[in-house]
């Protein structure tokens, strides 16, 4: 108990120091507030309108006080209002979250999965044409850029061949209907996929191939049990442990990749959101935003510590053996 | 007694990026039912090679170049991994020398002894399966088996799991057992105590078995007939009193000599000088002509065929041709006791 | 204290904390001493704290209890430790185990024989000569010193690591089970060696090991340790002869006796 309780006050602190960070940096950071409240008018403002609305934005004060007004809000449950929107931002943010979760989501799973089955098809026929091909694929595909990567993409596929829109996440008036959802999310899915697919996929490959070299490897082919049991009971529970707390920091980058697409192919999610938020010096919306992703981020690292931690057996012993102090004299 | 096991000019070689290694050359061997035949020899000798060759167990870079390998009287040589999964277990089976690595880590011993009884016997009803499991447990001696059946290797002692490995080998009723130098890696105490339970369950169930060891003394108590194997061959062959009171070959006076217990009183023991040859370019004529002391002019020419000293006893060295000078065991009379 | 004596270890006793309330003791109130140009056995299974003993002599952990005094310096103090550091490195070797992961995979040999010469003698790297002479000592003629630990089998790697440990003129050696790992015929090259260069040299060597075959062979005196006690100690002519502890009579009995018939007896009567 005590050692979830530690963890739990190592990651207030960092959700803590992540808000100052942030708050700071944005502040710092040149741009006009105003003008995404105002928009066009800010240009013919009088320097003593502009002052009345800094003050009623609360923009005046030092950071430090802005930072502990802020503070104060977001104890209360109040988030503040965006700039542009002109709305609470939770409300804002409950409005694209939904999109970013679908799209975020099924590449994960797929990531997930297909990664696995890249793994073990590798390791299955290591050396084999396919394991090569697959292999040396992965490296140039994880090499190219992600942007790149989606500007290819929609150049073939929504420019000359017309198969697929280039953008959104429906078309207008479609919300509800399902296929054009999934024809909106095809490409950025793909460019999503493909920049991380191969990268774990040989993670799992090699990881295969530690254990398939392991002993007890032999003693179950000795007791007669066909390769495909002992891959698949054997060595993938082993490869399990590693495997998930890996996704779990695979979780950040992956969100990384879906704000990317997103981005460039104007999906409306949290991704393109963040853009415009930070562009146009949405300041409460851009913390919120900020904080979001900082709180999956470290709460993802810290599930794959634990989960290292927890789920194999042998690890609890080596936790503990760690702690044989080992004094060196210094 | 039925010959269970038989090779015939058995050669195995591994194809790596620096040559061919002969691993194992022209090797003839038969284990009968409910016999113990011990393989000796010095790491590299290819003891290994030979059990997990005929188990096929050797990586994709080894090859069977010639011979023949029958088992229970089918020629299995050209046997694939599918034909093979079907045999292993249940024909033959195998325990390994490290049993801090043979046993995966994140099943626990229950789990592993129950897969193996249920690969054999894959309708047997599961209260059967763990009574099965129960009582191998209690055949290798494990104490307080339905406690230890839901715990972790880990949560075993080396001797303990060695145990376990042999209840796993044990699980389909094999007739032909190896056992790769299963207690190198134990404490000598424990070492004790696995080969005494070793001996009662080969005797008990009568397993027809191949012992692999680098050392004399331990092979002692538990072979009927020893194989001494170097550089990929079998240079003596008989039975264990052949083996242990009249050994033939130089090499395996030199193997008992270096046991510092018959060596009691000397102030240096009697080593074997060297090394063993690489198996990559066997040397011409005797491999062993190297670093025996009573190499003559022909051991560096030509290999010696295997000299026939009684029925059961053979030794590849040209000491025993008639033309040779006559040479006395420098391990004449036993000397040991307390 | 006895002039003669090297090393002293005094009421030594070590713990391991494995969870904040739970605490392992490795080694429990051993003390022997180990005199100048002796070789001293240290036998037990696994686990019975020979090699924490080996450690703290080594200044690798620091022991909770007690003091261990190498030529009359307490070298568990740390005050004390730092003033001799670099006696203490010269003169006090350790020879592993498992030599193939000891031994630096991507240094070929002469530099890793070279090595501890280079870092402590203040005179930079040793001449070829010097290190060729190393070998020789090791019987390794000086084609290996171009070689890379992988291409050497385990006897020979071993012999690599005792003449790395000699470079630097040693006066104890601590070897921690350095033939567990070798075949029967190899051993007996390994302690004869051990021997011959104990002769010539003239060092104190702690040898550890976890049966008693070799034991009778190399060392002059014994101590036979049992979850963390040393439970027996002597002449290694006596306890051979007279052993008194049920463990020591239990390691003696163990040592399988390479006559067939005797050992079926043995086995019949268990």
């Amino acid at each position: 108990m005590l050692y979830y309780g530690k963890k739990l006050v190592i990651f207030m602190i960092s959700v803590g120091l992540l808000s100052l960070v942030t708050f700071y940096v944005s502040r710092l950071a040149p741009g006009d507030p105003l003008f995404s409240y105002y928009g066009e008018r800010v240009e013919k403002m009088s320097p003593e309108e502009r002052e009345w609305a800094e003050e009623k934005l609360g923009l005046n004060d030092k950071i430090s006080v802005q930072y502990s007004r802020w503070i104060n809000q977001v104890f209360h449950g109040n988030f503040g209002r965006s700039y542009k929107y002109k709305m609470d931002v939770l409300d804002v943010l409950k409005s694209r979250l939904g999109n970013t979760l679908l799209l975020g989501g099924t590449g994960f799973l797929i990531i997930f999965a297909g990664a696995l089955l890249l793994g073990v098809i590798c390791a299955w026929k290591e050396g084999g044409w396919l394991d090569k091909i697959i292999c040396k694929a992965g490296t140039i595909i994880s090499c190219v850029p992600e942007f790149w990567l989606a500007l290819v993409l929609i150049l073939v596929f929504s420019v000359s061949l017309r198969w697929l829109p280039s953008s959104g996440a429906y078309a207008v008036g479609q919300e509800k209907n399902i296929s054009d959802r999934i024809l909106h999310m095809i490409l950025p899915l793909t460019v999503i996929v493909t920049e991380h697919l191969w990268y774990y996929g040989y993670m799992v490959r090699n990881k295969m191939l530690d254990e398939i070299r392991a002993d007890y490897v032999l003693l179950a082919k000795a007791k007669g049990i066909k390769k495909s049991r002992i891959m698949l009971v054997h060595c993938m529970r082993n490869i399990m442990p590693s495997y998930l707390s890996i996704m779990a920091i695979s979780v950040t980058h992956i969100m990384g990749g879906t704000y990317v697409a997103e981005t460039v192919f104007s999906y409306p999610g949290i991704g393109t959101l963040a853009y415009e938020s930070a562009r146009y010096k949405d300041y409460n919306l851009l913390m919120i935003i900020s904080l979001m992703s900082g709180i999956i981020i470290i709460a993802c690292n810290m599930a794959a510590q634990i989960l290292n931690e927890r789920i194999d057996p042998r690890m609890r012993i080596s936790r503990q053996s760690e702690m044989q102090e080992v004094d060196n004299y210094e | 007694m039925r010959e269970l096991l038989k090779t015939e000019h058995l050669s195995v070689s591994f194809f790596t990026k620096s040559g061919e290694v002969e691993a194992v050359r022209d090797v003839s061997l038969t284990v009968e039912e409910g016999e113990v035949l011990a393989i000796v020899g010095e790491s590299g000798c290819g003891k290994s090679a030979l059990c997990k060759s005929i188990m096929k167990l050797l990586p994709k870079t080894a090859k069977i170049k010639s011979g023949k390998i029958l088992a229970d009287g089918i020629d299995i040589t050209d046997y694939t991994q599918r034909n093979m999964s079907r045999l292993r277990g249940a024909l033959f089976s195998m325990i390994f020398q490290d049993p801090m690595t043979s046993l995966n880590p994140t099943m626990t011993i229950g789990k592993q002894i129950e897969e193996a009884v249920r690969i054999h016997n894959k309708k047997m009803p599961k209260k059967q399966v763990k009574k099965k499991v129960l009582e191998l447990m209690q055949l290798v001696e494990i104490d307080e088996p339905e406690v230890r059946i839901s715990q972790y290797p880990h949560e075993f002692s080396g001797g303990m799991r060695q145990r376990a490995v042999m209840a796993i080998a044990l699980a389909g009723n094999p007739k032909i057992l190896f056992a790769d130098e299963p207690t190198t890696a134990l404490d000598v105490t424990i070492q004790a105590q696995i080969l005494d339970v070793f001996r009662r369950i080969q005797k008990k169930l009568g397993i027809a078995t191949v012992f692999i060891s680098h050392d004399l003394g331990v092979v002692a108590g538990v072979a009927d007939r020893v194989a001494v194997m170097y550089a990929g061959k079998i240079v003596e062959i008989g039975t264990a009193e052949e083996i242990f009171y009249d050994p033939r070959h130089p090499y395996t006076w030199g193997l008992l000599q270096s046991l510092p217990i018959l060596s009691r009183g000397k102030e240096w023991l009697p080593t074997l000088p060297g090394m063993p040859p690489t198996l990559i370019h066997p040397p011409k004529g005797d491999a062993f002509a190297e670093r025996n002391a009573y190499a003559m002019r022909i051991d560096y020419e030509k290999e010696p065929p295997m000299f026939q000293v009684t029925d059961t006893h053979y030794a590849a060295t040209w000491l025993l041709d008639e033309r040779a000078p006559e040479v006395k065991a420098p391990i004449g009379e036993r000397r040991y006791g307390k | 204290m006895e002039n003669n004596s090297l090393l002293d270890v005094q009421h030594l006793s070590h713990m391991f904390h494995l969870k904040r309330k739970m605490t392992v003791k490795a080694i429990d109130d051993v003390s022997f001493q180990i005199k100048k140009g002796e070789i001293y056995g240290l036998v037990g299974e696994s686990g019975s704290g020979k090699s924490t003993v080996a450690r703290c002599i080594m200044n690798i952990y620091k022991p909770s209890e007690g003091e261990i005094f190498y030529k009359g310096i307490p070298i568990c103090k740390n005050k004390e430790f730092r003033k001799n550091r670099k006696m203490l490195q010269m003169t006090r070797q350790m020879i592993f185990q498992d030599s193939a992961s000891s031994l630096n995979p991507r240094m070929k040999i002469e530099d890793i024989v070279a090595e501890p010469l280079r870092i402590y003698s203040g005179k930079g790297r040793p001449g070829k000569k010097e290190i060729e002479k190393q070998l020789e000592l090791v019987g390794l003629d000086r084609s290996y010193m171009e070689k890379y630990p992988c291409e050497l089998s385990g006897g020979q790697r071993q012999r690599v690591a005792i003449a790395r440990a000699l470079s630097t003129k040693p006066e104890l050696i601590v070897a921690d089970e350095p033939i567990a790992s070798l075949d029967v015929s190899i051993q007996a090259q390994m302690v004869n060696l051990f021997r011959k260069l104990q002769k010539e040299q003239g060092f104190s060597f702690l040898f550890i090991a976890h049966d008693l075959s070799m034991v009778e062979f190399l060392c002059d005196r014994t101590g036979v340790m049992y979850h963390g006690k040393l439970v027996e100690e002597g002449r290694t002519k006596d306890i051979f002869a007279h052993p008194e502890h049920e463990y020591t009579k239990a390691l003696l009995a163990a040592v399988p006796i390479p006559d067939p018939r005797i050992e079926r007896q043995k086995g019949e009567v268990l």
